[in-house]
């Protein structure tokens, strides 16, 4: 591959006009300023693709592969998918043909060859308990592996939020002492992609940030790219209308959810969650949970499967075993759920909230 | 399977029914004064300007709003490019409704551009000369044919 990233792609017949395109709307998923796709498109049609085919590295750990499932969605006809070409997969279990000592043989070999440059992309996460014993590959320990593979790349991005924050293996009892790669790895660059799993146009647009401008993306307090982490769900909600106007559906049946209200009372994360599926949506842009009915599960944000329960409103006590010895109390919440429904509450909230580190309430 | 295949029924409730009120969330009047602004600041010093229309708490409801308010003007352009784009000019002209479609049909992102003409609609130079030289072509060709008649 040779000259601009425009000329790479006119030769697999990506137009110009197809590319702005593709960066417009990759600026508003990323809630950038509808200027920035000119000034992205720009950058990236200039920018260099041979000089920078970077070796990517991809290591699973204790995953359940939704994260690969999910970034291959997204990059068969896709454009991202061309962008994705820009780079050499050189170790990936699930898509590479190679397998056992072979597969053992190409990773060493590009991490042997890549050896400052590569970019070491980690799903799932590491078990500490029983001497890293829980997860094995090749019989070494995913603990050991880390290490080893972490020592020449020249970043880490942690995909998912196993990898990004230790996820479902990592939830209450943990009963294998799962840890992030963060928690690992302090003397390398981390991004961390969280999602459960992370939307895959995230994954190729933190590739293509990488590609254009030779640098990683601004991250946020906890290890995000902002660009698509900036904002949270509930900002970027169709139904948040509803939510300021105060029309909560209560059930999931009832005349508000026929009616399209706010889904906050029903356990919505939204508004302590920051992820983009509100503008980027699933499936190739066919829909997201709250458009089809449900809540967010705030799938992007540290231990939210211990965040007190998926159909609890926000504002509720969020430890479930309090919540049965103190039944009262939870009437006494339940109402006031109800009295948050305007921006100005936020903080309210997350007082009322009670453990949890999804309480991020502060945007 | 096409999605409409799936027999999802749309209920209609009563109060969908008492009309718009119950989905339109009063944001988009607001969007005219922007939109104003952005025109006048077009007409002062020809900067042109693009509002996100999926970055701002619209329901579909206010979007029909919005549409309908700013209507359809004289000049609609379709472009194919890994799905279909649609930029039309409203009844105000410089104010276009851009929306792009991805390849399975699905809204991508929407756009109200404030702009003598979109940018999108523009040849850009390097396409231009890929364009002359392929008519040099059909003229060198042209040559060759009346050569061997
Ligand atoms: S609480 Fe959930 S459904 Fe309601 S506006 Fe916020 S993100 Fe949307
Ligand atoms: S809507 Fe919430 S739970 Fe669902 S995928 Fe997006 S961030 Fe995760």
């Amino acid at each position: 591959m040779q000259g601009p990233l425009i000329d790479t792609l006119a030769r697999q017949g990506v137009t110009r006009r197809a590319f702005m395109k593709y960066c417009a709307t990759l600026a508003s998923m990323m809630a950038l300023p509808p200027a920035a796709g000119r000034a992205m498109a720009e950058a990236m049609a200039a920018a260099p693709a041979a000089a920078k085919r970077p070796s990517v590295i991809w290591l699973p750990f204790q995953e359940c592969t939704g994260c690969t499932e999910s970034i291959t969605r997204s990059h068969s006809p896709s454009l991202e998918g061309l962008i994705f070409d820009a780079i050499s997969l050189d170790y990936q279990e699930t898509l590479m043909a190679a397998a056992g000592h072979q597969a053992e043989e190409a990773l060493h070999a590009a991490m042997k060859a890549n050896e400052g440059k590569y970019l070491l992309i980690v799903d799932g996460s590491i078990p500490l308990g029983l001497d890293g014993a829980y997860s094995c590959i090749a019989g070494k320990s995913n603990l050991e592996a880390l290490k080893e593979a972490a020592k020449g790349a020249a970043a880490i991005v942690a995909m998912g939020s196993c990898a990004a924050y230790g996820g479902i293996p990592k939830a209450n009892p943990n009963p294998t002492g799962a840890v992030s790669v963060s928690d690992i790895i302090k003397d390398k660059p981390i991004i961390n992609i969280p999602g459960c799993p992370p939307i895959p146009v995230v994954m190729t647009g933190v590739l293509a940030h990488f590609l254009t401008f030779g640098s990683l993306p601004e991250l946020d307090g906890k290890g995000r790219p902002k660009a698509f982490y900036g904002e949270t769900i509930h900002d970027r909600c169709y139904r948040r209308p509803f939510y300021d106007q105060g029309k909560f559906a209560k059930t999931f049946d009832d005349e508000g959810a026929r009616n399209g209200w706010c889904l906050f009372e029903l356990g919505c994360k939204g508004p302590v969650t920051y992820n983009a599926c509100a503008t980027v949506k699933w499936n190739g842009g066919t829909s997201w949970p709250v458009e089809s009915g449900h809540g967010c599960l705030g799938c992007s944000e540290p231990d939210f499967w211990d965040a007190g329960g998926f159909y609890k409103a926000l504002s509720m006590p969020a430890d479930p075993l309090k919540m049965v010895a103190n039944a009262a109390v939870v009437g006494a919440a339940a109402g006031v759920a109800i009295s948050f429904a305007n921006r100005g509450k936020k903080s309210a909230a997350k007082s009322a909230h009670e453990t949890t580190t999804l309480a991020d309430l502060e945007k | 399977m096409p999605l409409d295949a799936i027999p999802v029924v749309v209920v209609h409730s009563a109060t969908n029914q008492i009309g718009d009120n119950a989905v339109l969330s009063g944001n988009a009047p607001v969007l005219l004064h922007e939109i104003a602004e952005l025109t006048r600041k077009l007409l002062d010093s020809g900067e042109s300007s693009a509002i996100d229309l999926r970055a701002l708490p619209l329901t579909p409801a206010d979007l029909d709003w919005l549409r309908e308010a700013l209507g359809q003007g004289q000049v609609a352009a379709t472009l194919e490019a890994e799905g279909e784009s649609t930029l039309s000019e409203t009844i105000c002209p410089g104010v276009w409704w851009v929306t792009h479609h991805n390849e399975n049909g699905a809204v991508a992102s929407e756009f109200i551009e404030v702009t003598f003409v979109p940018e999108l609609l523009k040849a850009h130079p390097d396409d231009v000369r890929i364009g002359l030289e392929h008519l040099d072509l059909l003229i060198s060709d042209l040559s060759n044919d009346s050569v061997s008649t």
